[in-house]
């Protein structure tokens, strides 16, 4: 039979009992919109999840420590190198090893992690002092008498009326503007890399003004803090550390913490650009390990912060940093359980959206069944005339495809409806909530066609047992049947 | 080798049916042969085996053994999809109970076959117009079978028969279901297939009077067996049909 007939044929049966099949198309509509919507929901989801930890900038990020840390960065991932037993001493990360990393292919920039403590005042201090007195690598510290005995501010030296308040201080590349913690700020980013200007949090600005925290920007702010300061004429490395005073302008205040508070330096209270921190010369803990483990010790880092060109290449820079001899890690890693958690997630939401799809292929099993027992004489009649087996066959199969295909496609419009009610809904929920808009079901084109073909696949298999129980009937009984 | 005259020839073509332990001989040794252009006719008490025949002849179904032959092709070698298409383009078939789709009209009806045989869209109003008016039945092309009288259901089941121009017509019990009046409108539509068409016919019925009017041959059966067979007055049409088929 010529396709033209086939269709004509099937659609006229399928008309013949017209409420009954389109209960079971309906059926069908309804389990491809289930599987539709729910995992359109997954995806979303998935999609929002990425958006979020995308906007924070630790996609295309991968944080490099020395191999010398114990500590890989915010975990300890057992797949890194562990330096190897009496074999050469691990590489530390200086200013060598920067260019180094800044060499590999698809890296863009590469920033240090700076945070340390800093004492924090409104007003301008310019003295600065050694602290602590000075640390050599080969001979014993020996204690300046000038200078101040401890690290502790001194309430005496500090200017009078302010208060001052210590907290962490960390740097910020220009790239970290992009987060999402700096959208909504009070205020603006660093106006240029190399501007002597301080973004607060929150928390920081409520403790210097409890009433008007957005008071502070705009204002001037001293940050004291540990500086080391080369030796004069010393070649072994050795340093003194000193009392340094910076003073920047707080150009914004932001409301929650960068990089959805993932980083080790989210919680800082101060926040400068990178760029000027490299003059501070800030003491930092990786120091005194430099001194105490290399003869020449030169300024390291405790870490370095890489930006990769883009987010897809960050396996293949960290597979190279780590062949450099450092510890690397990237939120790929970390987000490996989270992508585990939605390919699961996705799986289930798929088997229970399918669930009704397959409910439904039963009741178009149901209605062929039904079908090729009402239709019993006439499929006697066909085969009388001269029809074959196989025309019987696919005549029905045809039937079971026209009803997934009109299922699928009446499922598909249903399913997006809901999906937008879905979007619709928690838009109103956000808003009402003052949260900004978000995207929390999205069915791309190949979900949209796979749950298409899904539906007519299903539609087929759900038609092969009555197409063939029509196909063997006896068309001797089948004329007698009434 | 079978006699090329020959329309249809059965050489002890049985039909048996297991039920349990017992076996029902529905058609039990029948040998007989219907030359070209016969119009014959298939008698016997109910239950003796007829419409098991005709259903073999028709190639609805097989026979549990001996040889049915028709234009020199044996059905029972023929797969199922062979026998689709002998039924599709060599025979036709009329039933008692006229056998039309309810929902399907008149001349939809009539070309259901065509589908079937993949006939092209553009020639089928043709042939279905000719079907219905070779029966008188075009003035009704549109209507549906239950809005028919009985005589023109079965003209429509007739048209359907031929639309493929088969060589052989297979009627069971045609005019089982109509009044006598009714009836000879049939006979007379089959007795002009069989004369103007050459066709070759084998009609199943209970009334004598019909076979001996209208077929050439009377075959009798009983309890599936063959019993005798006569001829009719009407004899001598057959060899004019023959002849006029052999000049052709
Ligand atoms: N599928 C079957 N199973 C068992 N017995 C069958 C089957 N089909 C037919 N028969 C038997 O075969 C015999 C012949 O049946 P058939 O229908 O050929 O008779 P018939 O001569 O056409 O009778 P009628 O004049 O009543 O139509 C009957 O006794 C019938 O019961
Ligand atoms: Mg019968």
């Amino acid at each position: 039979m010529k396709a033209g007939d086939l269709l004509e044929l099937a659609g006229r049966n399928l008309r013949e009992s017209i409420l009954r099949n389109s209960l079971t198309t309906a059926g069908i509509s309804i389990g491809v919109a289930s599987l539709l919507t729910t995992v359109a929901l997954g995806i979303g989801l998935q999609e929002l999840a990425n958006r979020h930890i995308g906007q924070s900038g630790l996609f295309d990020t991968v944080y490099v420590t020395s191999m010398q840390d114990g500590r890989g960065g915010p975990d300890d991932d057992a797949e890194q190198p562990k330096p190897k037993q009496g074999a050469a001493p691990a590489k530390v990360l200086d200013e060598n090893a920067r260019q180094l990393v800044s060499q590999v292919p698809g890296v863009s920039s590469v920033d240090p992690e700076v945070r340390f403590m800093g004492d924090v005042r409104t007003g301008t201090v310019t003295a600065n002092a050694p602290v602590g007195g000075e640390v050599t690598s080969s001979t014993p510290a020996t204690s300046t008498p000038e200078a101040a005995p401890s690290v502790t501010p001194n309430a005496a030296s500090a200017p009078a009326p302010d208060a001052s308040h210590a907290t962490f201080v960390a740097a910020l590349p220009m790239s970290s503007r992009r987060d999402e913690a700096f959208e909504n700020m009070k205020g603006h980013y660093f106006s240029r890399a190399t501007a002597a200007e301080a973004i607060v949090s929150n928390r920081f600005a409520k403790e210097v003004d409890e009433k008007t925290p957005g008071s502070i920007v705009g204002k001037t702010i001293t940050v004291q803090f540990a500086s080391r300061e080369p030796l004069p004429g010393s070649t072994s490395g050795g340093f003194s550390v000193v009392r340094k005073n910076e003073t920047v302008t707080v150009v914004g205040l932001i409301e929650s913490e960068p990089f959805g508070g993932m980083r080790r330096i989210s919680g800082a209270g101060i926040f400068v650009p990178t760029a000027i921190t490299e003059g501070w010369n800030v003491l930092q803990t990786s120091d005194f390990r430099g001194v105490a483990t290399d003869a020449d010790a030169q300024k390291t880092y405790p870490a370095l912060l890489v930006q990769v060109a883009t987010a897809g290449k960050v396996p293949e820079v960290q597979e190279a940093i780590k062949k450099l001899g450092f510890r690397t890690f990237s939120i790929l890693d970390a987000t490996k359980g989270l992508r585990r958690f939605f390919g699961i997630l996705d799986i289930f939401l798929g088997i229970f959206g399918s669930l009704a799809l397959i409910v439904a292929s039963l009741a178009i099993i149901n209605t062929l069944i039904m079908s090729v027992l009402e239709r019993t004489r006439e499929i006697g009649i066909m085969k009388a005339i001269g029809a074959s087996d196989g025309d019987v066959k696919t005549l029905f199969f045809t039937e079971a495809g026209a009803m997934g295909l009109v299922g699928g496609f009446f499922g598909v419009l249903l399913g997006l409806g809901i999906g937008a009610l879905i979007n619709f809904g928690t838009n109103l929920y956000l808003t009402q909530h003052h949260e900004s808009p978000d995207q929390v079901w999205s069915s791309p084109w190949w979900l949209v066609l796979f749950v298409m073909a899904f539906s007519i696949g299903l539609s087929f298999i759900a038609g092969l047992y009555p197409a063939a129980r029509a196909a063997k009937l006896d068309p001797v009984q089948a004329l007698r049947y009434e | 080798m079978t006699d090329p005259a020959l329309a249809i020839c059965t050489d002890r073509a049985s039909r048996h049916h297991q039920l349990g332990n017992t076996t029902i001989r529905a058609l039990d040794e029948v040998s007989i042969s219907i030359p070209r252009g016969e119009f014959a006719s298939l008698l016997g008490p109910s239950g003796s085996g007829k419409s098991t025949l005709l259903n073999l002849l028709a190639g609805l179904d097989r026979p549990t053994s001996g040889a049915i032959t028709v234009l020199d092709k044996d059905l029972a070698k023929m797969t199922s999809e062979e026998l689709a298409v002998y039924r599709r383009l060599t025979v036709g078939m009329v039933f008692q109970s006229f056998n039309l789709i309810s929902s399907m009209t008149v001349a939809e009806n009539v070309e259901l076959p065509l589908r079937f045989a993949e006939t092209p869209r553009e020639s089928r109003a043709a042939r279905v117009k000719e079907a219905l008016d070779r029966v008188e039945l075009g003035h009704r092309a549109g209507h549906r079978p239950t809005e028919l009288s009985g005589g023109e259901q079965q003209r429509c089941s007739i048209a359907r028969a031929l639309i493929n121009h088969p060589t052989i017509l297979l009627a069971d019990e045609p005019t089982g279901n109509l009044d006598s009046r009714t009836g000879s409108e049939i006979m007379t539509v089959l007795d002009r297939l069989n004369r103007e068409m050459g066709m070759t016919i084998l009609m199943v019925t209970h009334e004598r009077a019909i076979a001996e009017r209208w077929s050439q041959r009377m075959i009798f059966m009983a309890d599936g067996q063959f019993v005798s067979e006569a001829r009719t007055q009407n004899e001598a049409r057959t060899q004019n049909a023959a002849r006029t088929e052999a000049q052709a």
